[in-house]
């Protein structure tokens, strides 16, 4: 809508080469987002992720993946089989254009094409050549296969998650949904390349960047591991809440409408705090014996934790909607929230006043969705959905020819020999 | 061999606190930049309370493990901001500095007298990024955030667990790792920016606001198709699909099965290991690796759709085979004949036991004054030419006090005496610890 010359993204000018699976594309959508120029190189028919549901409709077809569509905002695509004399060849010419190479192969597998950094780096000095892989370049896992669920466990996340005993009995450990290992993995491919372009701006040389998801997953699960370092302590799963030495109250409560919230309330008791939860408590007459002043001596509010959490909190939780109890506490300044399923979201208003919503043109189906948006406002230089996900081969014209000065005759010779 | 480093002469002034912000110039840090913590010992939030000191040692501001962890690769400067001389000094270090950074609630910066258009005022070109709960817009930017919350409220939560139980959720503050990565990512990139452009800008990180597209594909399916996350088999725990349910994405990956956690010998809390089969050449690849066991031979499991209705049976009778083994061997076994399988790992695994990340050296020992010697985490990337690393322990809390005051901002040293006898740079009544005797003598 606001065309008139909108400000660049603070990755204007940037050209990334995106080789990626699903491990790899929310990188490349992380760069593209913010105003590179992404161009994503698929074999010809297609990345297999496209296979990936749901699908619009619920029909299957790999330009109707939801997956597909989400994670590959902003980019441009073409198609290219690299192990084809010419497709390296094209390849070639491509990467003297690009100032990042973003690629998630089997380790080994560019060099055995002799697209290695080497001889990339030697026709192009400035270019970064990032390898993103499940276990990085080099050690005994290398070749390992994995998945998302994988990661999840030789990373440690489902060490940290899963139920108490008397919630679930003989629960397995955990592993938290929604592809977060290829997030952890891309969030910090991101960051190196970040870093890399910014000495580039001063030393003008590209290099070499070697990224591990497994690394990446090790390093996310925040004190556990400083737990062990320092204390030698293997933590336990807890339903909701952090893992811990040894038991910790909930902070789970199930509200009126059946939802849950979580009310971080264990460790902050104290004879302040006592008053402004009995206040809050009070908005729905559920203060119990909150007032009584037994409660302004901390070796009371010690002795009695359980009541104050158990009983009341929990009792006041499960007096209204779990919404309500989420916006009246954080009004008091209580650092609670409800637990929602992602479709609550599209409600939320203070996500419409952000304006995190996008409105995405899907000119092929004439009709546009709604998108999430940006974890950050960039105030000088916005963030963007420039362009739906590619279709297969959309760009090829556009980039083969219009760019790299292929004819079309050309264009159609490499579409029979199945090299695009 | 000094090599050089890719935030070579970039400075940071850090006001972060408790873990996200820490995290995120932890990272900014081990590039080489020179990063600041400006701290208060009697508003100090993630050296205290501490749950990791080790056992024989005292509490105090220096003994946390986790802190140790969390902020190598900086230097401290504690100052009172809300004093007028504190600000003066923080004023002037703003002044040489690139990137100011703090993960206050959203007026805490402005109310100093420290927001954008003050910071600006400063240093024109500088790249301010304030990583508060909800963002410094929106009708809730003063709700506040710790991780846990953040999952709740944005749905990363919801995605985790058992149908039919209570939210299993992350069993820690993933939005604090997470936020972090974006504080550092939204930094560099603000970095990039400037130096391509002369033009710094104010970048309003919100932590609730930021794990909103970790859950992408859900809300594609809600908006798109009108299909919500509350509805039979979801979450599916650690399967793919849950059996008996309508066939639906999972937003992990492929509907497959295999596609869960199997108990290993001995039995113990962490012995579990995973196996996906993708393919039914994977499937009878694992059927290969358990001794072609009779059970399996059953017509039910030779397709993918007889796999997923008779996961129950299925998942049994793997179990009944990896319980013969330990973890690390079904993983062994599993992987030689390509068949994806890797253990739980705990804490205590990853340190001692996983092979790969020995290989890869991703905790290496480094000398603190108050901890002693002790494995750090290492970057999960290795670049050929800038090497992130770890070169300075945490900092002791205002142990760069007279360095940052006397050599960068060019105080005498009168003046930092003065400081710390009016209040500026340590309380007056709380007692110093002997480095800051010394940094006075």
């Amino acid at each position: 809508m606001s065309d008139a010359q909108p400000l660049p993204g603070p990755l204007a000018g940037l050209r990334i080469l995106e080789l990626a699976d699903e491990t790899g594309q929310f990188c490349g959508k992380l760069l593209g987002d913010l105003g590179a120029d992404v161009v994503k190189i698929e074999p010809p028919g297609g990345e297999p992720c496209r296979h990936v549901g749901p699908f619009l409709d619920d029909i299957p077809h790999p330009e109707r993946s939801l997956s597909f569509w989400y994670y590959n905002t902003s980019k441009r695509g073409i198609t290219l089989d690299l192990e084809t004399a010419d497709g390296r060849q094209l390849f070639r010419r491509l990467a003297a254009t690009a100032d990042v190479i973003l690629e998630t192969f089997r380790p080994g597998f560019l060099t055995s094409l002799g697209l290695d950094y080497e001889s990339l780096h030697e026709q192009n000095p400035a270019l970064i050549l990032c390898s993103l892989t499940p276990f990085g370049q080099t050690g005994p896992w290398r070749d390992y296969l994995s998945s998302d669920l994988l990661h999840m466990a030789a990373g440690g996340e489902m060490a940290s998650s899963g139920y108490d005993e008397a919630d679930v009995p003989n629960a397995p450990p955990i592993a938290p949904g929604g592809g977060n290992a290829w997030h952890m993995g891309c969030h910090f491919a991101y960051m190196a390349i970040m870093a890399a372009l910014v000495h580039r701006t001063v030393s003008g040389q590209g290099q070499y960047i070697d990224a591990s998801i497994h690394e990446a997953c090790a390093l996310t699960t925040e004190a556990a591991i400083a737990n062990y370092i320092y204390r030698g302590e293997v933590l336990i799963r807890q339903t909701g809440r952090h893992h811990a030495a040894g038991p910790t109250p909930r902070t789970q409560f199930r509200a009126k409408d059946g939802a849950y919230v979580c009310a971080l309330v264990a460790g902050r008791l104290n004879p302040r705090y006592i008053k402004e939860l009995a206040d809050l408590l009070d908005t729905n007459g559920m203060a119990g014996d909150l007032r009584n002043p037994k409660y302004q001596d901390p070796a009371v509010i010690a002795a009695n934790t359980s009541h104050i959490i158990d009983d009341l909190v929990a009792g006041f939780i499960a007096s209204l909607p779990a919404e309500e109890v989420y916006h009246a506490a954080q009004e008091r300044g209580f650092t609670w929230g409800a637990v929602r399923p992602p479709e609550a979201l599209l409600g939320d208003a203070h996500l419409h006043d952000r304006g995190f919503w996008k409105e995405v043109e899907h000119m092929e189906l004439g009709r546009s969705f709604i998108y999430p948006g940006e974890a950050a406002i960039y105030n000088g230089s916005p963030w963007r959905i420039s362009r739906r996900a590619p279709l297969i081969g959309e760009h090829n014209t556009e980039i083969f020819c219009d760019e790299l000065g292929l004819s079309r005759g050309e264009l159609s010779v490499l579409a029979e020999g199945r090299v695009i | 061999m000094s090599r050089p480093r890719a935030l070579e002469n970039i400075r940071v002034v850090d006001f972060s606190w408790v873990r996200a912000g820490p995290w995120a110039t932890r990272w900014l840090g081990a590039f080489g930049a020179e990063v600041i913590k400006i701290e208060w010992p009697e508003s100090e939030r993630g050296r205290l309370p501490s749950s990791t000191t080790p056992q024989d040692l005292e509490v105090n501001l220096n003994t946390s493990g986790n802190f140790n962890d969390t902020n190598v690769n900086k230097k401290s400067l504690s100052l009172n901001v809300r004093s007028p001389k504190g600000l003066e000094v923080a004023r002037r270090l703003i002044a040489v500095s690139d990137i100011v950074i703090e993960n206050f609630s959203s007026r805490v910066l402005r109310n100093w007298g420290l927001g954008y258009d003050e910071l600006r005022r400063i240093k024109p070109d500088i790249v301010y990024v304030s990583m508060s709960g909800y963002g410094h817009t929106g009708r809730h930017h003063h709700y506040t955030t710790f991780g846990p919350v953040a999952q709740a409220v944005s749905g990363l939560t919801h995605l985790s667990g058992l149908p039919d139980k209570p939210p299993a959720g992350w069993g820690w503050s993933y939005m604090d790792d997470t936020g972090g990565m974006y504080g550092a990512m939204c930094a560099l990139t603000g970095l990039y920016h400037r130096n391509m452009t002369g033009e710094g800008q104010h970048i309003d990180l919100s932590q609730m606001v930021a794990s909103v597209p970790l859950v992408g594909p859900a809300l594609l399916d809600f908006a798109v198709n009108g299909r919500g996350s509350q509805r039979p088999g979801f979450p599916p725990g650690n399967r793919a699909h849950w059996p008996g349910t309508p066939p639906a994405s999972n937003y992990r990956g492929p509907t497959v099965a295999p596609h869960n956690a199997y108990r290993t010998d001995p039995g113990g809390y962490n012995d579990w290991c995973v196996i996906v089969c993708h393919s039914d050449d994977e499937w009878r690849r694992l059927v290969e690796v358990m001794g072609a066991p009779s059970w399996a031979a059953s017509p039910k499991f030779a397709t993918l759709s007889g796999r997923l209705e008779h996961q129950e049976v299925l998942d049994e009778n793997i179990e009944s085979w990896t319980m013969t083994l330990g973890k690390y061997e079904v993983t062994e076994r599993c992987q030689a004949a390509g068949v994806r399988a890797l253990p739980v790992q705990s804490a205590e695994d990853r340190v001692e036991h996983d092979p790969q990340l020995r290989h890869r050296e991703m905790y290496r020992e480094m000398e603190h004054p108050a901890l002693g010697t002790r494995k750090v985490q290492n970057a999960p990337f290795k670049m050929s030419e800038t090497p992130a690393s770890n070169h300075l322990p945490s900092p002791l809390i205002g142990q760069h006090t007279r360095e940052v005051v006397e050599s960068l901002l060019g105080y005498s040293h009168e003046e930092l005496r003065a400081g710390f006898a009016d209040g500026t740079f340590w309380p007056t009544k709380r007692e110093r610890f002997p480095y800051m005797e010394e940094m006075l003598s």
